[in-house]
Order: structure tokens, then C-alpha cells, then sequence
């Protein structure tokens, strides 16, 4: 029952940890293993839940979670819905660009049965980023797995002079220029 | 009058048929000419396969031909199985042109059941062509009314998707007042405005006939799009205002034939290049195409057009000969687009117009709104219909790819952006992943019209910030890259239609001028924000920087940027840039002195100040040794003396001059090499008074003409003469 919170750990030195929550086991674990052999210059450690909340034993040897990307796939409703229901045990202090939305399946939008309407919400309710890929092709999985990193490592405070918070309102909508 | 003739037409079907059965033996035994045949030649292997099919096709045929009274399916065996005969051999092969005859006059006469005459109508594939008369005597059925509300519609879809198949139009043209009359029927309306919008030319428009149209006239969208045809074609008869952009024109009148004709075609081709030469502007014979590029290609009606035209005689071509208008199809040298340029007629599928030289050549110079019209919709359809789910599909994925770069390659010629295009990529790239199709997609973002800025940054800017900010640094740049050439586009086109305009007062721009820079300053600010973000995400990259200068060189903007954080500062500034800027200035300021014109552009005193104080920390820092101090501007260079402290760096105000700048060290270093070869300190203070200016000679003798354009405007040198005396000294 224990809701996720972004601060309450120490940082580990030169790491970054992703939480991937999702339905689909299988795509996880093949989008965790693109990202596992990207070339990069810190540790990266990748978590893998089918929905929240992750369960209280393992707390205290849970080391601090930099993103949580949740995966929605737009062929099932119910991803959506896991991912709906998994996003109240996430403390509010994480949307402050530590979320974000993977949308996979863009690649059979005939066979779309989830509304973009309903995507584009959480984006705004939850004010995070969406990003759109097919990962059940290889090479939109590698260039998906390049993105994910990229924010990983930006959300983990890797890159000088960038923040979370600062990437987060640059991905948002209303970021204005 | 069109009552009159419809009660006549009973008897047509039944000539028809008389005519067609020798041309069905005549196929039997094997007339080189036709298409067919050629793709029957490669089958070889086969042939005593294809020989027993043909001989069921034609039992069948003769059956349909024969068949009297009305049977029902269930109870009737032989009905069973030439039904699935001719379904079957339809979809293996195709029909021949003379099956058509006999298929339809049964189908639409009402003789079967209507599961039975949609099976035969869904049948209906062509092979090579479709006999027109088959498709004149059908029109008389329909005239009848024999057949019931939904084989009329599945025939009026069918007619549409094969349409480009019909060997002669000139008769169907005749029709055209028949195929009028059937727009009061709501429920074939959609589908008749198709085929009337397919058949509709300059003379069609001009009949009073469309008057009419108003009554019925509801603002839908297949409607719409039939009147936006006329408009064209006669402005003055239009008196409805029409929204400018339509989203879509017709229901895609989707049946199962698409996919059969591609799919035999597809079968044909690969299995020979024999039948190549029926597609006019294979420019790749190779390649294996499917879906989308087969539409580039101009169907095969064409070729076999002469050979039945001499057969079939003189006295329907003497009727028509006021009229003849020239198919594409024939079209093979530019001297023949020069004689027919005021007759040509196009197919359907305006796809092929992408493939062919000479007929962009005709889009290009005569600016005819109804090629551009119908293009945008066959545009519209294929992309929007047929491509959203090819990402998935890999195999596809080349053949799209092909696509999209012939769309850029038109639009590159045209000098013009295709508006359905546009809408494509607005739809699409909220939700690309910045990966499938990458340079494709973004070489057709360089060619996007330039709107107003809500639209411009929900549909285009935060699609792309969100892709830019996440990816990798070479898709940075190549977002940036084309941002330049949607610039350079965008420029280009306003100069040669603002200057049309001022010719002759066709202003048909409803934004003013100010409007238009708005847009552009827009872009620009876009860039300019996208750029410091991205600088400092990537911490910096020569490689960026390249380009975000090379944007600003077309812009001649300034672009100043700081990173306050590290305290790195780092002067991005472009020579070439600033000259052009400076000249612009300078020319504005004496437009304005002169007052003989009307400005176009109005500049503020404070972009003047704004330019002076750049000037002013640019030579403090790359001349002077000053940097920064002279400097008020709130974004400029000057820093408190206390934080330059902190900094620990010794010597900051040369740190920035052309010697010690770091784009200049790397120069400096060799000059020190060849003017003193025996130091080996590097000691750079020694580059000074009369060695100063050797170093700039060295520096211009290097290349760097933006420099020697910025010095020689912006820097009033004392020392004019010694400067030459120098420059002498040296050569």
C-alpha cells in the first residue's frame, strides 16, 4: 500500500534507476534490454512491475526511483486502465517531471481500440510527457530506448544545469518560448 | 430528354452482346494485342492450367450471356459454379475487357437475386482495360431501374475505383448529364459527386446544370467538393462562398477491387518485366512496388487506346473530334505537352502526375487550380487512409518511404507545398516517434506553409520540442536543418509572390505584411529557444552549433547566448551574420531617411541600439580586449568584476580577442609557427602592433571571409594607411 515517493531515499553515485510499469511483461523486458545495451556513461538499473503498489517487503532494499515510465498499449484498454489505477500510489511530488507515458502500438492505429483523447487527458492531468513508438519493431525500440535514457539520465540529475523539474516544464505544453 | 433516352436503352444492352461475342472468341484464340495476352505469354509453365480456366471463364461467360429467366442460387448447381468460376478467375487474373459486357448487362438487369449480382459486381477485376460501351450500357440499366438501391450503389463504387481502367471517355463524358440527374437521389449522391467530380471538365462547368446543385445543397462535403470543382472552372457561376480547406472529399468508396487489381498487377509484374511498358514513367523498373507507388503509374488503359480505336471505326471518334481532348497516357515528348497543353486530360489517380516529368512541367507553368485540386485529394487519401498503419507493417516501409521522398521531390519542383501533405504531417506528428520514415518526414516539414502561431505550435512546434528534446543529437540537428529550409522556402516563395503582387494587384494574400513577419519571427524565437535548450542539454556539441549558425546565417540575426551556470561563455556569433544584418540595417535606415518608398519594414530605434550594443561588446571582446565591460544590454556580455574574480581566469578581457578567442587559437598557433619558427612558447602576446595586422592578413589569407567582412564594416581602423603599408610589407 505504500505509495512511491521521489526523495525519500539517497541517491547512489553515478546511477540511474527506471521503473517500468506496465501490463505487457514481454515488451518490458525487451525494451529493458535495448536500454541495458546502450552505450552510456553511468549505471543504470531497470525495474520492471506489471502495476502499483509494489509490494512492502521489499521497501527497504528498493533503491531510490529516478522515472517511472508507464506503458500503455493502445491496442488493450486494459493497459490503460492498469495504468490508470496504478498512478494513485505514485506520491504527486513524482509529477514533477519524473513520469512519463509510453504509448506503444502507434504503428496499428486501425486496430486502436484505446481512445487518443483519453492519452492526451493523463497528459494533462498528470502533466507529464507522452512518447509515442511501436516497440514491437527493433529499430523504433533501440530509438525508444535512446529517448528513455536520455530523460533517465536527465531525471536522475546527470547533466549539469538540468533539472527534473526544469525538463518536465520544457516537455509540457504550455512551455512557452 | 433523359427520360426519352433511357427508354430506348433496353435494346442497347442487347447489341452489346452480339459485339462482344466475337470478341470473346476473338480472345479465346488469342489477339496479341491485348495486355492480357502479354501478361498470359510469361505463364507458360502453366498454360495448360490457364488454358482450362479459360475455357471455364468462357463457359461461364456464355452462360450469363444466355441465362433467361430469373434462378435462385440455392436450388441451381451449374449457376453455383460459374459463379464461382468467374470469382475465382477474377481474383486469380482478372476479367478480360470482353467479360465485362456480359457480367454487368446480368448483374444489372435484375435477373438474379441481389446476392447473386453483388458477387458478380465484386467480381469485376480488370485484367488490362474495360470496354467503355459495356460501361454505357450499364448506365442505361441503371436508367431502367431494374436493379435494386444497393447494387446501383455498389455499381457506382465500382465504377469509381476502376475508373482510370475505362478504355474511352468521350462517350461517358455524354453521359454526364444522366449521371447529374442521379445527385437527387440521397442515398447515391455521395458517390455520384465522386464520379461527376472524376468526370467534370471546363465545358461541364459551364452548363447551367449545376444551379441545381444549390437546391440539394447542404454543405456536405462530397457537394463541397464537386462545387469547389466548378468554381474553378467558371468562378462567375459559383456564387456560394466555399471554406478554403477541406479535410476530406469523398467517403473512400472502398470495395474489394483496390486490392485485387494491385494484387494482380503486382503478380504480373513480378513474374515479368514484359508487362512494364503498360505503366507510362516506370522510372524504376526494378524495384518491387506495391500499394502506394503503383499508383504513381498511370494505369494501363493507354496503350491498347490506338489499336481498339482503329478497330471500332470512325463514327463515334467523328462525333467527338470538336472535343478531343489528349490523355496523359499518350503524352511521351515535351513538343506533344506544347501542342495538347490546352487538352490534356487526367486520370484519377493523379498520383502518376508525380512520376512524370513533362506533366510537372504542365502544373508548373499553366496554373490550373483543378489539377492542383484533384491532386490534393487523391494526396489526401492515400496518405491519410492508406498509410497510418504502414509503420507497423515493415515490409512496407521502403515502398512508403519511396513515396514520401516523391511527394518532396514534386514539392522541391513545384517550389510549393501540397496542402494535404500539410495535414498529414499535422496529424501524424503528434504521434510520430521521431524514428520511422525520419528524413523523409522531416524533408516534407521543410515544406509546410508557414500559419498563424496557434496552429503552428499545437500541430507543429511542441510535436517537434517534444521529439528534439528527448532524442539524439544528430536528430537535433537534422530538425534544425530543416527549420532552415522551411525558412529558406518560406523566403523564397514571398519573394517571388510579393513581387507578382506588386505587378499586378492580385493580392490574394488576406495577411498583411506585418502578419506574415509575425510568422517568421515566430519560427525564428522557436528556433532560438529550442537552440539554448538543446546547447545546454548536450553541454555544448561543436556539431550543433554548426547548425543553429547556420539557421541564424539565414535569419541574419544575432544570436547571442549565455550559460551563466558553468560560466563558460561562449560567443556564438556569426560573422556573415552580423554583416548581413548590419547591411540590412543600414539599408532600412536609409530607406527611411529618403522616404521615397513606402517602408515595408519598420524598424525600432531600439533594434538600432540593440544592433549598436552588439557591435560594440563584439569588438570590445574580438578587438579591443575589452570584453566584458562596454555593455549594457540586459542579455549582453558584461559581467561584475567580483564574479570575474571568482572566476580565476587571468587576463579575461583578451581572453575573447581574435588571438586568444578559442575558433582563433587553433590559427594563431600556426601563425606563431611560420613567424617564429625557432620559439617554441607560444608566447601570443608577441601577435601585436604591425604583427597584429600580418595575423589578420593570415587570418583572411585562411579563408575567414566573415571575419574580413565584419572587420572592414564594423571597425573604423586608425591606422588605414599603416594597414596597407603592412598588407604592401607582406605581399
Amino acid at each position: 500500500m505504500s505509495v512511491l515517493r521521489p526523495f525519500d531515499k539517497l541517491p547512489a553515485l553515478n546511477s540511474a534507476i527506471l521503473l517500468l510499469v506496465g501490463s505487457d511483461e514481454g515488451l518490458q523486458q525487451k525494451l529493458a534490454e535495448a536500454m541495458l545495451r546502450e552505450k552510456k556513461s553511468f549505471r543504470i538499473n531497470i525495474r520492471i512491475a506489471t502495476s502499483l503498489p509494489l509490494p512492502s517487503e521489499g521497501d527497504h532494499l528498493r533503491p531510490r526511483i529516478d522515472l517511472i515510465a508507464f506503458m500503455i498499449d493502445i491496442k488493450s484498454k486494459y493497459s490503460l486502465r492498469n495504468v490508470e489505477a496504478s498512478l494513485a500510489y505514485v506520491d504527486a511530488s513524482f509529477f514533477l517531471g519524473k513520469v512519463c507515458f509510453l504509448v506503444t502500438g502507434v504503428g496499428r492505429l486501425n486496430c486502436c481500440s484505446v481512445e487518443m483523447s483519453a492519452i492526451w487527458k493523463l497528459r494533462e492531468v498528470y502533466s507529464s510527457p507522452v512518447l509515442f513508438c511501436e516497440l514491437e519493431l527493433e529499430g523504433i525500440r533501440v530509438a525508444t530506448a535512446q529517448r528513455l535514457l536520455r530523460m533517465l539520465e536527465i531525471c536522475a540529475g546527470l547533466i549539469p544545469g538540468v533539472s527534473a523539474l526544469y525538463f518536465g516544464s520544457l516537455m509540457s505544453r504550455s512551455a512557452n518560448f | 430528354m433523359q427520360r426519352r433516352q433511357s427508354s430506348k436503352t433496353p435494346k442497347q444492352p442487347l447489341q452489346g452482346h452480339h459485339k462482344n461475342q466475337t470478341d470473346l472468341s476473338a480472345w479465346r484464340k488469342g489477339g496479341r494485342i491485348d495486355p492480357e495476352k502479354i501478361v498470359q505469354n510469361h505463364q507458360t509453365p502453366n498454360s495448360q492450367k490457364n488454358d482450362r480456366q479459360q475455357d471455364s471463364l468462357e463457359q461461364a461467360l456464355c452462360y450469363f450471356e444466355k441465362v433467361q429467366d430469373r434462378v435462385s442460387l440455392k436450388k441451381n448447381s451449374v449457376l453455383q459454379k460459374h459463379l464461382a468460376t468467374v470469382e475465382s478467375i477474377a481474383l486469380q487474373r482478372g476479367l478480360p475487357p470482353e467479360g465485362f459486357d456480359v457480367l454487368l448487362n446480368v448483374a444489372l438487369s435484375g435477373k438474379f437475386a441481389d446476392t447473386v449480382n453483388t458477387c458478380l459486381l465484386k467480381s469485376l477485376v480488370p485484367a488490362s482495360v474495360i470496354p467503355e460501351s459495356s460501361i454505357i450500357s450499364s448506365v442505361s440499366w441503371l436508367c431502367v431501374g431494374k436493379c435494386s438501391g444497393n447494387i446501383q450503389l455498389l455499381f457506382l463504387k465500382w465504377l469509381i475505383t476502376v475508373f482510370d481502367f475505362i478504355d474511352h471517355k468521350e462517350q461517358i463524358h455524354a453521359l454526364y448529364g444522366f449521371f447529374f440527374s442521379f445527385l437527387q437521389d440521397e442515398k447515391m449522391c455521395p458517390y455520384v459527386c465522386h464520379l461527376l467530380y472524376l468526370l467534370t471538365r471546363k465545358e461541364n462547368g459551364e452548363s447551367i446544370q449545376w444551379c441545381e446543385m444549390e437546391y440539394y445543397f447542404g454543405m456536405q462535403s462530397h457537394l463541397q467538393a464537386l462545387l469547389s470543382l466548378y468554381k474553378l472552372f467558371c468562378p462567375e457561376l459559383v456564387t456560394i462562398t466555399l471554406p478554403g480547406k477541406m479535410k476530406t472529399y469523398f467517403k473512400n468508396s472502398e470495395g474489394p477491387w483496390k486490392a485485387a487489381i494491385n494484387a494482380i498487377r503486382q503478380r504480373s509484374q513480378g513474374n515479368s518485366p514484359l508487362s512494364q511498358p503498360l505503366f507510362l514513367g516506370t522510372a524504376q523498373p526494378q524495384s518491387r512496388k506495391r500499394k502506394w507507388n503503383t499508383q504513381l503509374f498511370i494505369p494501363a488503359s493507354s496503350t491498347n487506346r490506338n489499336n481498339l480505336e482503329q478497330d471500332r471505326g470512325k463514327n463515334h471518334v467523328d462525333l467527338y473530334s470538336t472535343n478531343k481532348s489528349f490523355p496523359v497516357e499518350q503524352l511521351q515528348t515535351f513538343p506533344q505537352l506544347l501542342e495538347n497543353i490546352h487538352h490534356l486530360e487526367f486520370p484519377s489517380q493523379m498520383g502518376s502526375v508525380l512520376t512524370n516529368p513533362l506533366l510537372l512541367h504542365y502544373m508548373n507553368c499553366i496554373k490550373d487550380e483543378s489539377v492542383y485540386l484533384r491532386l490534393n485529394y487523391w494526396m489526401g487519401q492515400t496518405l491519410q487512409e492508406e498509410c497510418t498503419w504502414c509503420v507497423a507493417d515493415n515490409q512496407y516501409e521502403d515502398e512508403f518511404k519511396e513515396f514520401l521522398e516523391t511527394v518532396y521531390k514534386t514539392e522541391c519542383f513545384l517550389q510549393e507545398g501540397f496542402s494535404s501533405c500539410e495535414e498529414f504531417l499535422y496529424k501524424s506528428l503528434p504521434l510520430w516517434d521521431g524514428f520511422c520514415c525520419r528524413s523523409q518526414i522531416l524533408r516534407l516539414v521543410s515544406w509546410i506553409p508557414l500559419g498563424s502561431f496557434s496552429e503552428m505550435k499545437s500541430h507543429l512546434y511542441d510535436p517537434l520540442a517534444q521529439l528534439f528534446f528527448t532524442s539524439s543529437l544528430y536528430f537535433k540537428c537534422s530538425v534544425l536543418e530543416s527549420l532552415k529550409e522551411l525558412l529558406q522556402n518560406w523566403l523564397n516563395w514571398h519573394v517571388i509572390h510579393l513581387d507578382s503582387a506588386s505587378d499586378s494587384q492580385v493580392c490574394s494574400l488576406n495577411t498583411t505584411l506585418s502578419g506574415l513577419v509575425n510568422v517568421v519571427a515566430e519560427l525564428i524565437q522557436f528556433v532560438g529557444w529550442i537552440s539554448t535548450v538543446s546547447l545546454r542539454l548536450e553541454n555544448n556539441p561543436t556539431f550543433l552549433l554548426y547548425f543553429i549558425l547556420d539557421f541564424y546565417e539565414t535569419v541574419c540575426i544575432p544570436f547571442v547566448f549565455q550559460n551563466p551556470n558553468t560560466l563558460r561563455l561562449s560567443l556564438t556569433f556569426s560573422f556573415v551574420c552580423f554583416f548581413r544584418y548590419r547591411t540590412n540595417l543600414v539599408a532600412a535606415k536609409e530607406n527611411e531617411q529618403s522616404k521615397k518608398k513606402i517602408l515595408q519594414f519598420k524598424f525600432s530605434s531600439q533594434t538600432y541600439q540593440e544592433y549598436n550594443q552588439y557591435i560594440i561588446a563584439m569588438v570590445g571582446c574580438l578587438w579591443t580586449s575589452t570584453a566584458f565591460q562596454k555593455d549594457i544590454h540586459p542579455q549582453g556580455l558584461r559581467m561584475d568584476e567580483e564574479l570575474l574574480k571568482k572566476t580565476a581566469v587571468q587576463e579575461f578581457k583578451t581572453s575573447f580577442n581574435i588571438v586568444y578567442h578559442p575558433a582563433m587559437m587553433g590559427y594563431a598557433v600556426l601563425f606563431l609557427q611560420q613567424a617564429w619558427p625557432d620559439d617554441t612558447t607560444f608566447n601570443f602576446s608577441l601577435i601585436k602592433g604591425k604583427k597584429w595586422n600580418w595575423y589578420l592578413e593570415y587570418l583572411y589569407a585562411q579563408g575567414l571571409k566573415g571575419l574580413k567582412l565584419f572587420i572592414e564594416s564594423s571597425i573604423n581602423r586608425v591606422s588605414q594607411a599603416s594597414h596597407s603599408k603592412a598588407g604592401n610589407t607582406q605581399a
